[in-house]
């Protein structure tokens, strides 16, 4: 072990323990905090517009939600094309509740933290059930299985009153220490909630994946016959990866219905599920911090897209639906570029910066 | 994690000095309205048209100098039919400070009702939900709303059906919201005294082959079959029809189905997706069509062709749709200006409140002039209902529908 | 009981158009193991291609129809070879997501020309009055489309039965690095897979065009539609995308049928299938006549 914590190069484990650490170095903690600590300030400083609030706060949501699919596809292996009814189920389980005691219940504006959690049980729980079909289904029979999972939920979510037919259901405005939080400090509020979440959530996950239940995952998608020979129980551990993935799905759906301060069909639809996976893809499977670039990328490209395809729709024959037509094209283009190129993706470049400035200035 | 924030926020900034400075003087006024809508996706071949309409009524305020050295600064943005596109859409015209929002779909529509209200906005939607007026105020549907047309329609069978005993009457309905809102309202009507019976609610799927459905109401000894869904099944289940020989030869044939359908289950996009099948298929809708070939249907397509649009585009009743969703916050701000008062949302607000009377305008897209009250918040009630003749759809009548007045009265 | 004659009939065609918009799917499946979300997108552009030869170009339209087909063809063709080559041996989620992505740029593709939004129908060439057998009634496109679908799929089968290159695809099915080392060119084999796959799309994609009318939006939903039927079926089996896709077609059919309306529900019919396919996958993983792999550590 190097004897100073602060410019440690390369890897110096003496001790099982020492790699156990969430941070190798002191340096790599104090860069962390700080940045931490940047990502808390740094939107009040900047003031930003409601709008780009929104796509602030929506980027994170989407966080939250690709952390659980990259747990079930990207750790586990295991496709999942209905990402985005889990994530409907527990922003229905909020919607639900407001059904029930009313949207300005108590419990729904005061006590959201709780609901949110319970959100994430839910999701849990639906996970749990439609992992079941794992347990006998492989590949992409297990992905048409999640596929059909999504169709039953849009049509149950559609067809019963309960749900308002799948059109809003409102959800209330919340209130924190300070009071109510009203219109203008809504997004901004959220922005701090759902950012917290994403810290304690990712540390989860980090810590997860250093324990036995973590390469568990692993190991059985990298051959689940392997896994079980060694004392492993695949099935188990497919259940309960798609168990967590429904956590994770469900607290971004209950955050979801309160940012958007209302639950409709319309934000959980296949056409979701697959933005979702194209989000694990771009940022890179089965890495943490993939889950933190695709969806930034992808919910970014998507609105400097429509910035640009208006400028260029002015000099245009107005018969070109050149605007509109670009949004889906770059979606598409920009998914296969990464995968015939990229296939492990963003995470992939930043450990390439990585070990690029960890050995710097000597290339090995 | 790291750098993407930084990333963002650099492109955030330089995005924010664009638009900064691409706001151009002027000497006159600049009045922002902004819509959102599905130019792509769902429900694109109604809201390509729509757009379009928006788009040339506005460039045709501007042109002809409307609102004299004022001029209206559009912003068209397509959503794609999804709710959260189109609430970050609204943050952003809210930020640019628009004077009036211009809505597409049900769905957004009635998700973004609470956000109208706190931000006392007028919004004009393309949604002609009967739901989008409860809880709230600041919403001004353009046209009669699909409940008013479809228990019209239901009004229209009553009034005319020759043989003994009440009409039986089949809905066919998309399976949705949008679909069933209009069935419950139909129901009320009946309870409320609309003497017809509704034998049985078939809710479509994606169907290639209806002809068991069709079997199954000719069983029940079902006569009408009211429509209200969109075009392609609708073309679908008249090919079926057409095939078995159950289409009714005149209206109310008995033995016979006659078909029915409201707003979005007709015009033109239906004789394109069944001609032939589609004869004698009767339809309401508030908006003037081009095939009536009357001074007001030329004004429509002179606006299509001073602006290059194809004859698909300008025959469009969604074209029309378009130009009246447009029409309204135009005539709003031409209210305020005589008025002499600042054109914002608030005083846009009170204009449309007292676009009733003499005040109210008559448009060259519908049938019957546009009216709003602090109490009426459905520009156009009346109806027509047009039948298809020769692969065109030509008006027989003209209906405003009295029952849903009683549903509604019943309601309060 | 001609209600129930007329079901089952309803659903036997509807079934067989089933049957033929899945035989593309099956024909990827078979030879390079990749399952194409795009397939929606052929059909729809295969039946446009159609549309446009013949109302524009003014061709007939049944030369337009093959003229169609042998575009897809070629379309398919060079879809393979320019994203799908670089993909051979990647994890199956790359595939699918690789013809996720295909499918949002050929949606691009189409948004930009009219068809992305509008509504047309092709001009009408079959007889337009039923065919009429005891009270139950069929139309002559539907029974047409019956008819191609028999006509294809017999052809497929001696073809994958009989022939040199048939048989090629199937060992590459098999075993690619086997059918290497006895000189069968294995991206060969695949290109022709999805051309063959092209060429049916664009015929599925003519018929159902022509029963709903040409509406970008409900023709690509028949790519996602036929996944229960290629499922049920079995990936790989082409007997099974028959027997699967006409047993779709009746449990829709009957969903509609006698479900519908009663205890107050609608809309089963499209929802059914994927419910069905569920139970049955949980007693048949790989379908009903898909091939139970043997895997090894």
């Amino acid at each position: 072990m190097s004897t100073n914590q602060w410019l440690a190069t390369g890897n110096f484990n003496t001790a099982y323990q020492q790699e156990q650490r969430n941070f190798l170095t002191h340096l790599d903690r104090s860069i962390f905090s700080i940045f931490l600590i940047l990502l808390y300030v740094w939107i009040p400083l900047m003031d930003l517009s409601n709008k780009y609030m929104l796509v602030v706060d929506n980027i994170l949501i989407a966080i939250v939600a690709v952390m659980g699919l990259n747990l079930v596809t990207g750790f586990a292996g295991l496709i999942s094309i209905g990402h985005a009814a889990f994530v409907g189920i527990g922003a229905y389980t909020v919607a639900s509740f407001c059904q029930v005691i009313g949207d300005r219940h108590i419990i729904i504006t005061h006590f959201w933290p709780v609901m949110i959690v319970i959100s994430g049980f839910v999701g849990a729980a639906f996970g749990a059930v439609v992992g079941l079909p794992a347990l006998r289904l492989k590949h992409l029979y297990l992905a048409i299985a999640t596929l059909s999972f999504q169709m039953i939920f849009q049509w149950v979510i559609n067809f019963m009153s309960f749900f308002n037919q799948g059109q809003t259901i409102f959800v209330g405005r919340v209130f924190w220490f300070t009071g109510k939080v009203g219109r203008k400090d809504h997004y901004m509020f959220w922005y701090f909630v759902i950012l917290t979440i994403v810290v304690i959530l990712g540390f989860g996950i980090r810590n997860l994946l250093k324990t036995k239940y973590g390469r568990c995952l692993v190991a059985v998608r990298d051959n689940d016959r392997a896994a079980d020979a060694m004392g492993m129980n695949p099935g188990l551990t497919k259940v309960y990866a798609f168990a967590l993935a429904g956590f994770f799905a469900g607290v971004a759906g209950a955050l979801h219905a309160y940012v958007y301060r209302g639950v409709g069909f319309e934000s959980f639809t296949l056409h979701e599920s697959v933005g979702y996976l194209a989000m694990a893809i771009v940022g890179g499977l089965g890495t943490l911090n993939g889950s933190f670039w695709g969806p930034t990328a992808l919910k970014y490209l998507d609105l400097q897209v429509e910035h640009l395809s208006e400028v260029a729709g002015q000099y245009l024959p107005s018969t070109m639906n050149l605007s509109t037509a670009m949004k889906p094209f770059t979606f598409g283009l920009v998914i296969v570029l990464f995968l015939m190129f990229e296939p492990r993706g963003i995470a992939n470049w930043w450990r390439i910066a990585k070990s690029y400035t960890k050995l710097w200035p000597f290339r090995y | 994690m790291k750098t993407k924030t930084t990333l963002l926020f650099n492109a955030l900034l330089v995005l924010a000095v664009v638009f900064a400075f691409s706001a151009s003087a002027w000497a006159g006024k600049v009045y922002k309205i902004g819509f959102s809508g599905a130019i792509t996706g769902p429900t694109s071949d109604a809201g390509n048209p729509l757009s379009k309409g928006i788009e040339d009524w506005f460039k045709y305020v501007n042109d002809t100098k409307m609102l004299g050295d004022d001029k209206i600064e559009y912003i068209i943005r397509d959503d794609q039919y999804k709710t959260d596109v189109t609430k970050r859409n609204f943050e952003e015209y809210l930020d640019e400070g628009i004077v009036f929002y211009l809505n597409y779909s049900t769905g957004s529509t009635l998700g973004l009702k609470r956000d109208f209200e706190e931000e006392e906005m007028p919004v004009a939607p393309s949604s002609y939900h009967e739901g989008n007026l409860v809880d709230s105020n600041y919403i001004f549907i353009p046209v009669a709303t699909y409940s008013e047309n479809v228990v019209a329609l239901a009004e229209y069978v009553k009034n005319n059906h020759k043989g003994a005993g009440n009409p039986k009457v089949a809905m066919f309905i998309h399976p949705s919201a949008f679909g069933r809102g209009p069935l419950e309202d139909t129901k009320k009507a009946v309870e409320a005294g609309l003497a017809i019976d509704i034998v049985e609610v078939v809710e479509h799927g994606k169907d290639l082959d209806n002809s068991a459905m069709l079997k199954r109401l000719m069983s029940k000894g079902v006569q009408y079959v009211i429509c209200h869904t969109v075009q392609s099944p609708v073309a679908t289940m008249l090919k079926d029809a057409k095939r078995l020989g159950v289409q009714a030869a005149s209206f109310g044939e008995a033995g016979k189905l006659t078909f029915l359908g409201a707003h979005y289950t007709g015009g033109s996009d239906l004789i394109a997706l069944a001609p032939g099948a589609c004869e004698g298929f009767l339809w309401t809708c508030s908006y003037n069509l081009t095939s009536e070939g009357n001074a007001k249907a030329k004004k429509q397509l002179d606006l299509a062709k001073k602006y290059g649009r194809d004859d698909k585009a300008a025959n469009s009743h969604n074209y029309a749709a378009g130009i009246l969703q447009a029409q309204i916050p135009t005539m709003a701000i031409i209210a305020a200006q005589k008025a002499g008062m600042e054109v914002n949302p608030e005083n846009l607000y009170k204009m449309l409140q007292k676009m009733s009377g003499d005040k109210a305008f008559d448009s060259f897209a519908t049938v019957g002039p546009v009216s709003y009250s602090n109490i009426d918040r459905i520009g156009v009630d009346l109806v027509n209902i047009y039948e298809v003749k020769g692969e065109q759809f030509k008006a027989i009548s003209s209906i405003e529908s009295e029952f849903m007045k009683k549903v509604r009265a019943r309601m309060k | 009981m001609s209600y129930f004659f007329q079901i089952v009939v309803s659903g036997m065609v509807v079934g067989s158009i089933y049957a033929l918009a899945a035989l593309g799917l099956v024909l990827v499946y078979k030879s390079s193991r990749v399952a194409n979300f795009a397939h929606g997108q052929i059909i729809a552009a295969g039946a446009f291609i159609t549309f446009y030869l013949t109302t524009t170009v003014g061709i007939p339209i049944f030369f337009s129809f093959l003229a169609s087909m042998v575009i897809t063809f070629f379309l398919a063709m060079s879809v393979e070879r320019i994203f799908l080559r670089r993909l051979i041996g990647e994890p199956i989620i790359s595939v699918i997501m690789v013809t996720i992505g295909l499918a949002s740029i050929i949606d691009g593709l189409i948004y930009l020309t009219p068809f992305g939004t509008e509504n047309f129908s092709f001009p009408p060439f079959l007889p337009q009055d039923p065919l009429s057998l005891g009270g139950v009634s069929i139309s002559w496109t539907q029974l047409v489309g019956m008819i191609i679908t028999f006509i294809m799929i017999g052809g497929f089968s001696w073809f994958f039965k009989k022939s040199t290159v048939g048989i090629s695809m199937r060992a590459v099915s098999d075993d690619q690095f086997g059918s290497m080392s006895v000189g069968i060119s294995v991206p060969r084999v695949f290109g022709l897979a999805w051309a063959t796959a092209g060429l049916s799309a664009a015929a599925a994609g003519c018929i159902i065009g022509n029963i709903t009318g040409l509406n970008f939006d409900t023709l690509h939903a028949f790519g996602i539609v036929v996944f229960p039927v290629v499922i049920l079926g079995g990936l790989d089996s082409i007997l099974g995308a028959v027997v699967a896709g006409i047993i779709m077609g009746l449990i829709q059919q009957f969903a509609s049928g006698y479900l519908d309306g009663n205890w107050g529900l609608n809309g089963t019919g499209d929802v059914m299938p994927y419910v069905i396919l569920l139970i049955i996958l949980l007693f048949k993983p790989h379908g009903l006549f898909g091939i139970h792999e043997i895997e090894r550590v």
